[in-house]
């Protein structure tokens, strides 16, 4: 008769520790669930266009906007990258914030706590897999500053850009995870909410304007909203001078690196928290139609 | 008449109660408003950053003034699109609306009508606040109000009319309802010269872009309450011109959207679409 203590290994593998069956079943589960999100986006050609082409529209009418005030060049790069970068944005909250209330409009919710990985490792192969394709649907807003605005970019290291498109991503995508958290309380609020959660980030973002054209109040909401900080250190690597950043590209990126840890403790305790909520108050499978 | 006004009110209370009772009053007043004046804001950032670029302060006040107008296409045309996906998707009343005595194009009607109120609500506040806080400001005395107010009748019309279109293609084609909403709704913000005067788009656009009354009613709209418009190639028309040309138009938009409608409705029932969901 085994004397190890219960749960210590799996059955059927002995000698495993539990740590590293627990790491292998929540990769597993990250992957699956990447997987899905990539290839469900695949397979409804009209999301292709929702996100590549749509954000990309209300870009070009701000790069004329810029063209009739007789702005230098280099701002209509800065709203070209904003633009860009819009789309991870609207894909964090459609993405990842309300994917949990439309997997509760579905029926399907109960099926990600039944499951035997950590909601975490589902919520983390979300983030991974709309940052994956996002980035493939950002060619199009690519395209169209390169080869129809004619947007020039400095001479940039690659690993310098990848380092900070990477830290962007992760501030981005764990603010996402916390609001999918968050959502999970919520019924048609959540709609609302990510429709009220677009302009008026935009603005506290700068996404079409340097957003240290705000002042303070840009400061302000650079410390409470990663995208505006993640949005001016991209431009700032790409850009140079012309980007007329907020704060030094050091800061910024610090500033991201903590945005990033900051959001992943806080949607871990959120997702706990307000699962257990929702299952008191009973509105954890509650269809909001 | 007196019934189809009856109709139209019951109409406009459902659409009142569907659209407002997530949140009290209030909160539903600052959502409402949220959107269009956050966009006003951006555009206000573009200018803090870039205005001292800019030719005069009249160029930013004729894109503000399209920017806060934009809010009525945005809450009908493209409100009265979501109405179909919400009904059949969300609440599966569609159905019901449909067979009830006030009939499907009566309730969108009515719904519209509260759209219009809200959408009104939002421009009212985004002027206000670029007024007081941006000094987007005009004469009131040169107001031109005669024909600014044939400009916003007609404008509600086309908008109306556009949004009846939308809705009918909504019931024809279901999995790309959402794509139409979102797709017109950047497509008219560009396409119109919402924010920037047409001459910049290239000319097959700019002949595009004036067939569509939208065009022509951002331009009216400045040039009757700021005293010139955005659009030097429209600037050079008259008033009357101008004018005729926004009410041919939207004549046009009109007989197209209720013809359309009426086409679409019919054909998406003939194919048993009315209440096919996508559960998306």
């Amino acid at each position: 008769m085994s004397t190890a203590p219960v749960g210590a290994t799996l059955p059927g593998v002995a000698g495993e520790p539990r740590w590293r069956r627990d790491l292998a079943l929540n990769l597993r589960a990250t992957v699956a669930r990447a997987y899905v999100r990539v290839i469900g986006s695949l397979r409804e050609p009209t999301w292709v266009m929702l996100d590549a082409v749509f954000p990309n529209v209300g870009m070009c009418a701000f790069v004329l906007l810029y063209r009739a005030l007789g702005a230098p060049r280099e701002f209509e790069a800065v709203a070209v990258l904003g633009g860009i970068l819009s789309t991870y944005w609207l894909n964090v909250l459609w993405g990842m914030g309300a994917q949990l209330f439309w997997e509760k409009q579905q029926g399907q919710l109960q099926l990600y706590f039944v499951a035997p990985c950590s909601r975490m490792a589902i919520l983390t192969g979300m983030a991974i897999g709309g940052a994956l394709m996002t980035t493939v649907r950002s060619i199009v807003g690519i395209a169209l500053g390169l080869w129809v605005f004619h947007i020039h970019v400095a001479p940039v290291g690659l690993a310098e850009l990848l380092g900070i498109f990477a830290l962007t991503m992760i501030a981005l995508y764990t603010v996402g995870m916390t609001l999918a958290s968050l959502f999970l309380f919520f019924g048609r609020e959540a709609w609302h909410l990510c429709n009220a959660c677009t302009e008026p980030v935009y603005f506290l973002s700068g996404m079409y304007f340097p957003i240290r054209a705000l002042g303070a109040l840009g400061v302000a909401a650079a410390a409470l909203i990663p995208l505006g900080l993640g949005v001016d250190a991209m431009r700032q690597a790409l850009l140079g001078p012309g980007a007329h950043a907020l704060l030094p590209l050091r800061l910024e990126v610090a500033a991201l690196a903590a945005f990033g840890l900051l959001f992943f403790a806080l949607a871990r305790v959120a997702l706990e928290r307000l699962e257990t909520l929702s299952k008191r108050e009973g509105k954890l499978t509650q269809r909001s139609g | 008449m007196r019934t189809a006004l009856t109709q139209l009110r019951s109409a406009a209370w459902l659409g009142w109660q569907i659209d407002t009772n997530w949140a009290d009053p209030f909160l539903f007043i600052i959502y409402a408003i949220l959107r269009p004046l956050a966009t006003g804001l951006i555009l206000a950032g573009v200018w803090w950053a870039a205005g001292a670029h800019a030719p005069s302060r009249q160029v930013f006040a004729a894109v503000f003034l399209g920017n806060a107008f934009h809010n009525f296409v945005t809450w009908i045309v493209i409100g009265m699109g979501w109405t179909i996906v919400e009904e059949r998707e969300d609440y599966e009343t569609l159905k019901f609306l449909f067979t009830s005595p006030m009939g499907l194009y009566r309730a969108l009607a009515g719904r519209a009508l509260v759209k219009v109120v809200i959408a009104a609500l939002g421009v009212v506040v985004v002027l206000a606040v670029g007024w007081f806080l941006l000094h987007v400001t005009w004469d009131w005395r040169a107001v031109r109000w005669p024909q600014l107010s044939l400009t916003l009748l007609l404008g509600t019309i086309a908008a109306l009319s556009a949004g009846s279109l939308v809705a009918g293609f909504g019931l024809m084609l279901p999995r790309a309802a959402i794509l139409i909403n979102d797709g017109l709704a950047v497509a008219l913000y560009l396409l119109c010269g919402v924010i920037f005067p047409i001459d910049l788009l290239p000319r097959a656009l700019q002949d595009v872009a004036l067939a569509l009354p939208f065009t022509l009613w951002y331009e009216a709209l400045r040039r009757f309450i700021l005293g010139a418009g955005a659009s030097a190639r429209i600037g050079a028309w008259s008033d009357g011109a101008l004018l005729g040309a926004l009410t041919l138009s939207t004549l046009v938009f009109a007989a197209i959207g209720r013809a359309g409608y009426v086409a679409l409705e019919t054909r998406a029932r003939q194919l048993g679409r009315l209440d096919q969901t996508t559960t998306f």
